[in-house]
């Protein structure tokens, strides 16, 4: 089978002739750039900077020869705008707070203050307020929420939380005419970020990727709309559906079925312990949304839709599936409730496990390699038998990950493969 | 309890921040004792932790609660300052140095306030050296730390260590979700709490 082929077995539920696997293919099933350069130095790679394909997370593009040499198989074709509002594009380099070179867009623009903190800027606009914050010990970026000052909570305008979600533009189409030329007969299975179709993914609420964003902005204040609000969520969802269906007619015009895989969504409904809101609250707000999406999707093009939720999402699972989701992600087994053997034994034919395949609140950064190995031979036992399964680590790898658990975890899952 | 004091609890256990704002003006018009207004908050907000803590309600109700808890406070604090009626217990409460998210701080946050104790909130990014000012100048009972990110867990490790070191007689309780019951025993911290309204249990423990 080529990668295509069987990650696409996985996902149907047929058994590939191996367990398929994915690094870096999403912006959450990614490499921090500090990792990637280690792994880029593990396997004798070319030295040169590790570009920054997402820098929120500050997450390194997992390059050819990497795919090559992990033997992965997805390729990712990224959005042609960073959460930050601005493209990839003429690379420059840049030196991390923790002393790493890389490569970054020339419209990553970043200012620091006197206390080693970096602030970086929406669409580049350096007149605009910083959007994102890195503290000088930090790893990654956090939004910074800018709350418009004539907001208020009585007097909501939903016309304020839909400036983002508009017609693709012109630059985008041109970006995928490019991005398709390129990678049109690729043996590698092909994922993509749909644009627009993320309802209330609380990393986009604060939008930073807009240079004076308006509306519902604050994390706390977005989560109370579910509760106190929801008609408001359910006409914004409308409407984002409403042009996100366009712009998937207008992708599908122009990739076709190049397009393996397509991350609908991120919005993450569990916590550690528990859901972000009930059950029927999920179902009444963003169900028949989701579902719209998706039976488009299915009923137009040949592509397979991905959910990502961290957390204790084992009660939503069936709803996730009535949603008409073919990929759940990244299934977080250390959380309550998800259980490895209880979620293949009863979701296990009827939604694919994207993830799950090692714990990276513990076990990877703070386990033994031997500890990793086992728990991901454990891990692709329960859930790779019948297909619906591609390995990834649950969430993105995370920076100060020892480079040998990382390792240990790729040959736990060659060695599952008997390629080792 | 009067009908106002009844109405407030039951707009703080529904979030209805318009009604608790107008049951307290009501109660404090009508002359009521300020504790009687502050004990039918606290009633309301127990509530929410305890339905929280069951997964009967979820973090938005929680945060409708609490803001409805503020909007009642807003009128009721000023005058519980004046007639001398003060928290028993105080705590330090931040997000430790390199880590900048503070959801889960603010729901311990509120739920603690609705347990009518005073938070001191240090904010996010916080470093050792501030918690260990905040302590001088506030005296608390209970330093909270939390951590979102497996990279800022070191960070807790070391403000823990450095507050130990300290004189100050204050216990150390710590959350955030990449941390367990272990982790916190291994670094030397008094109390581990998963959740918001196990927070508050774990704050009346520390201080009995």
């Amino acid at each position: 089978m080529t990668p295509k082929q069987r990650i696409r077995a996985a996902i149907d539920h047929q058994q590939p002739d191996k367990l398929p696997i994915d690094f870096g293919s999403s912006f959450i099933t990614g490499i921090h750039c500090s990792v990637v350069e280690q792994l880029r130095d593990h396997y004798k790679l070319e030295k040169r900077p590790v570009k920054i394909c997402e820098p929120y997370q500050m997450l390194g593009e997992v390059e050819a020869d990497l795919l090559d040499a992990m033997r992965l198989d997805v390729q990712p074709i990224f959005p042609q705008r960073t959460i930050f509002g601005f493209p990839n594009e003429n690379w420059k380099p840049w030196t991390t707070p923790w002393g790493q070179q890389v490569l970054v867009s020339e419209h990553f623009k970043t200012t620091e203050d006197n206390k080693g903190n970096t602030y970086i800027y929406p669409q580049g606009d350096t007149s605009a307020p910083a959007s994102g914050h890195m503290p000088k010990t930090s790893y990654f970026f956090d939004t910074i929420e800018r709350i418009d000052p004539d907001f208020d909570e009585d007097e909501l305008d939903l016309e304020d939380n839909l400036e983002e979600f508009g017609p693709m533009s012109k630059e985008e189409e041109a970006y995928w005419v490019e991005q398709s030329e390129i990678w049109r007969g690729s043996d590698r299975a092909i994922s993509v970020h749909l644009n627009g179709t993320c309802l209330g993914d609380i990393a986009l609420v604060p939008a930073p990727f807009l240079t004076n964003p308006k509306g519902v902005r604050g994390v706390a204040d977005w989560y109370m709309l579910s509760a106190d609000e929801p008609d408001f969520l359910k006409k914004l969802f409308d409407r984002q559906a409403e042009v996100a269906l366009q712009n998937m007619a207008k992708l599908h015009q122009i990739a076709g079925d190049l397009i393996d895989v397509v991350v609908v969504c991120g919005t993450d409904f569990g916590t550690q312990n528990s859901l972000f809101c009930s059950v029927p609250s999920m179902r009444d707000i963003w169900l028949p949304r989701y579902k719209q999406i998706n039976d488009w999707i299915h009923n137009n093009t040949n592509w397979r839709t991905f959910k990502h939720s961290c957390g204790a999402v084992e009660p939503l699972v069936d709803t996730f599936i009535d949603c008409g989701f073919d990929i759940l992600n990244p299934v977080q087994c250390s959380a309550d409730g998800m259980d490895p053997q209880g979620l293949k034994d009863n979701y296990g034919d009827r939604i694919t496990f994207w993830g799950g395949g090692v714990n990276t609140q513990q076990t990877l950064p703070f386990g033994t390699p031997e500890q990793v190995r086992r728990e991901v031979l454990s891990r692709c036992e329960v859930f790779a038998p019948g297909g619906g399964f591609v390995f990834n680590a649950i969430h993105n790898v995370q920076a100060q990950t020892p480079i040998e658990n990382v390792i240990a975890m790729i040959d736990a899952v060659h060695e599952f493969n008997g390629d080792k | 309890m009067t009908d106002s004091l009844n109405r407030l609890t039951a707009a703080i256990k529904t979030g209805k921040r318009k009604d608790a704002r107008a049951a307290t003006a009501e109660a404090l018009d009508a002359g009521l004792p300020p504790q009687s207004v502050l004990d039918a908050l606290t009633l309301g907000m127990n509530d929410v932790g305890k339905r929280f803590k069951a997964n009967e309600i979820f973090v938005p109700e929680v945060l409708v609660a609490a803001r409805a808890m503020q909007k009642s406070m807003d009128l009721l604090e000023p005058i519980l300052i004046a007639s001398g009626i003060e928290p028993e217990h105080t705590i330090l409460i931040g997000t430790v140095e390199g880590d900048l998210h503070d959801i889960g701080k603010n729901l311990v946050m509120m739920m603690l306030k609705g347990a009518n104790f005073k938070v001191v909130d240090l904010g996010v990014n916080v470093p050792a050296e501030t918690f260990s000012q905040a302590i001088e100048q506030h005296q608390p009972d209970i330093v909270a730390l939390s951590a979102l990110l497996t990279t800022t867990m070191p960070a807790m490790e070391s403000i823990v260590q450095h507050l130990n070191q300290s004189d100050a007689p204050v216990k150390i309780m710590v959350g955030g979700a990449p941390i367990t019951k272990d982790f916190a025993e291994q670094i030397g911290a008094d109390g581990f709490s998963p959740d918001a309204a196990s927070a508050v249990e774990l704050a009346q423990q520390l201080c009995a």
